[in-house]
């Protein structure tokens, strides 16, 4: 059992004997194997809860139930870009490539998700607000913003060599890329909002049923979503261990 | 030598080697020039919906160029491998960031008053002292865009495709620089009152000072070891 220092990801899982990469990747394939198992059973349960148990609304009808799927990929995405940041920050203090794996899958998690946000968000607008794309809104103009941000990101990593620039300089452009998302808020704010509040400090505005159907559904994207970032960074991981066998 | 100095001295050689090439302002600038006049055949000239329009092509015009420049910046460093040379030297790398971001950011700041210039008399705007808030705006807009640029534009030097991949990087991270800028410069030129320019003065210097603040730490890690 090694103990390393300034703690990497083998720190989370110190509990077991794992030092070497192959036992890393072998983890992070369990944890989305096992996942898998609850996501089954939680992605049904969303659907049932979203389509048959939650009531239809009263005045959007039909269609507002886009909004259990839509705040649940909203929440991961965000969720997903932090860890980009984390990763970005964390690579940069203890140079461990596992950092590095973290922040590329959370990347690439956090823009499929986006891309349901947007694509989910026009659907529902178009009914309710006559309008697929409102801008000036603070919510729909970050989350834009994020999406151009994130996808930036990737062309920037697809046009590095493999190396350690690359992992520094995605690490650097994943911070300034976070920063952003405050500024980018607030610059919008003063202008008029009509995106629904739905959940305020003072409690939901929804039916019972509602809240249950949309906490259902937000925990099924959340376990989705670390699915697919623990399947992206065994990848990552098996890929770079491949090249360091063809390049010893 | 203090680290002011040494600041001065980088800045001084950049611009040096700005005035004396003349190659890199006269293309922003002219660049910028035929932003201002595209539009304006873009639209109806001289309807009152190019005027409507008008601040909003002003930051066009102003921003797009200035990817020129930060192309340039790390460019003429590596064509000649000087930045090796900088790098090496005792100089800490804040100083480096510091001393090519204020190049930049002068240079920036000169080219954007000539541009300004350019469009009160393209766009007929008279000349009122009002014109100095646009100036601020502008002075404010171009260090966050050249404190960004800076740290992005040393990030790419070393990629084969920087000409496409700079300005991929940079507007969107610059996005929330416009807003303010342009319904402050809408104000300035079209309203009847001003209002909430200083709503987007603290928004620019909010930008300025994260950006200038994140160039400063993060420079160490972009420039090559």
């Amino acid at each position: 059992m090694s103990f390393t220092w300034p703690p990497d990801l083998y720190f989370l899982i110190m509990l077991s004997p794992i030092n070497t990469s192959w036992r890393l990747a072998r983890l992070y394939l369990r944890i989305a194997d096992w996942s898998l198992i609850p996501l089954y059973f939680l992605m049904v349960v969303a659907l049932y809860g979203a389509f048959l148990y939650a009531p239809t609304e009263r005045e959007m009808g039909e269609v507002q139930r886009i909004f259990y799927f839509h705040v649940g990929a909203a929440w991961n995405c965000f969720l997903a870009f932090f860890g980009v940041f984390l990763g970005g920050v964390a690579y940069l203090i203890t140079r461990k490539r596992s950092w590095d794996h973290l922040a590329a899958s959370c990347v690439e998690v956090g823009v499929v998700f986006t891309t349901m946000v947007l694509t989910t968000g026009p659907i529902w607008a178009r009914p309710i607000w006559n309008t697929w794309w409102p801008w000036g809104d603070p919510r729909i103009m970050t989350t834009m913003v994020l999406w151009l941000i994130y996808v930036a990101y990737l062309m920037l990593r697809s046009s590095l060599p493999e190396g350690e620039t690359k992992y520094k300089y995605c690490a650097v452009f994943g911070i300034i890329g976070f920063l952003d998302v405050p500024i980018v808020w607030f610059s919008i704010r003063w202008w008029r909002t009509i995106h629904p509040v739905v959940i305020t400090s003072s409690g939901a505005e929804l039916e019972p049923e509602m809240i249950h159907a949309l906490f259902v559904s937000v925990i099924a994207m959340t376990v989705l979503c670390v699915t697919l970032v623990m399947l992206r960074m065994a990848m990552r991981l098996n890929s770079s261990m491949a090249e360091e066998l063809t390049h010893s | 030598m203090n680290p002011i100095a040494l600041t001065w001295v980088l800045v001084g050689k950049d611009l040096k080697i700005e005035y004396r090439s003349r190659q890199a302002y006269l293309t922003t600038v002219f660049f910028a020039l035929l932003i201002l006049v595209i539009f304006n055949f873009a639209f109806d000239p001289g309807s009152p919906a190019t005027r409507e329009a008008a601040p909003g092509i002003l930051w066009v015009a102003l921003l797009f160029p200035g990817i020129i420049r930060l192309n340039r910046s790390f460019q003429v460093e590596m064509e000649e491998g000087t930045l090796y040379g900088l790098i090496l030297s005792p100089a800490d790398r804040g100083v480096l960031f510091l001393g090519k971001f204020l190049a930049n950011w002068l240079f920036l700041m000169v080219v954007d008053l000539l541009v300004l210039l350019a469009f009160v008399i393209v766009y007929n705007f008279s000349f009122s002292i009002q014109l100095l808030w646009i100036a601020l705006l502008i002075v404010l807009s171009a260090l966050g865009f050249s404190a960004v640029g800076t740290l992005l534009g040393a990030m790419v030097s070393t990629i084969r495709t920087r000409e496409v991949l700079l300005p991929v990087l940079l507007f969107p991270i610059i996005l929330p620089i416009i807003l303010p800028a342009v319904s402050g410069t809408q104000e300035i030129l079209l309203a009847q009152e001003i209002q909430s320019l200083g709503r987007s003065v603290e928004l620019l210097l909010a930008f300025d000072v994260i950006y200038l603040a994140a160039g400063f730490v993060l420079f160490d890690y972009v420039v090559a070891d």
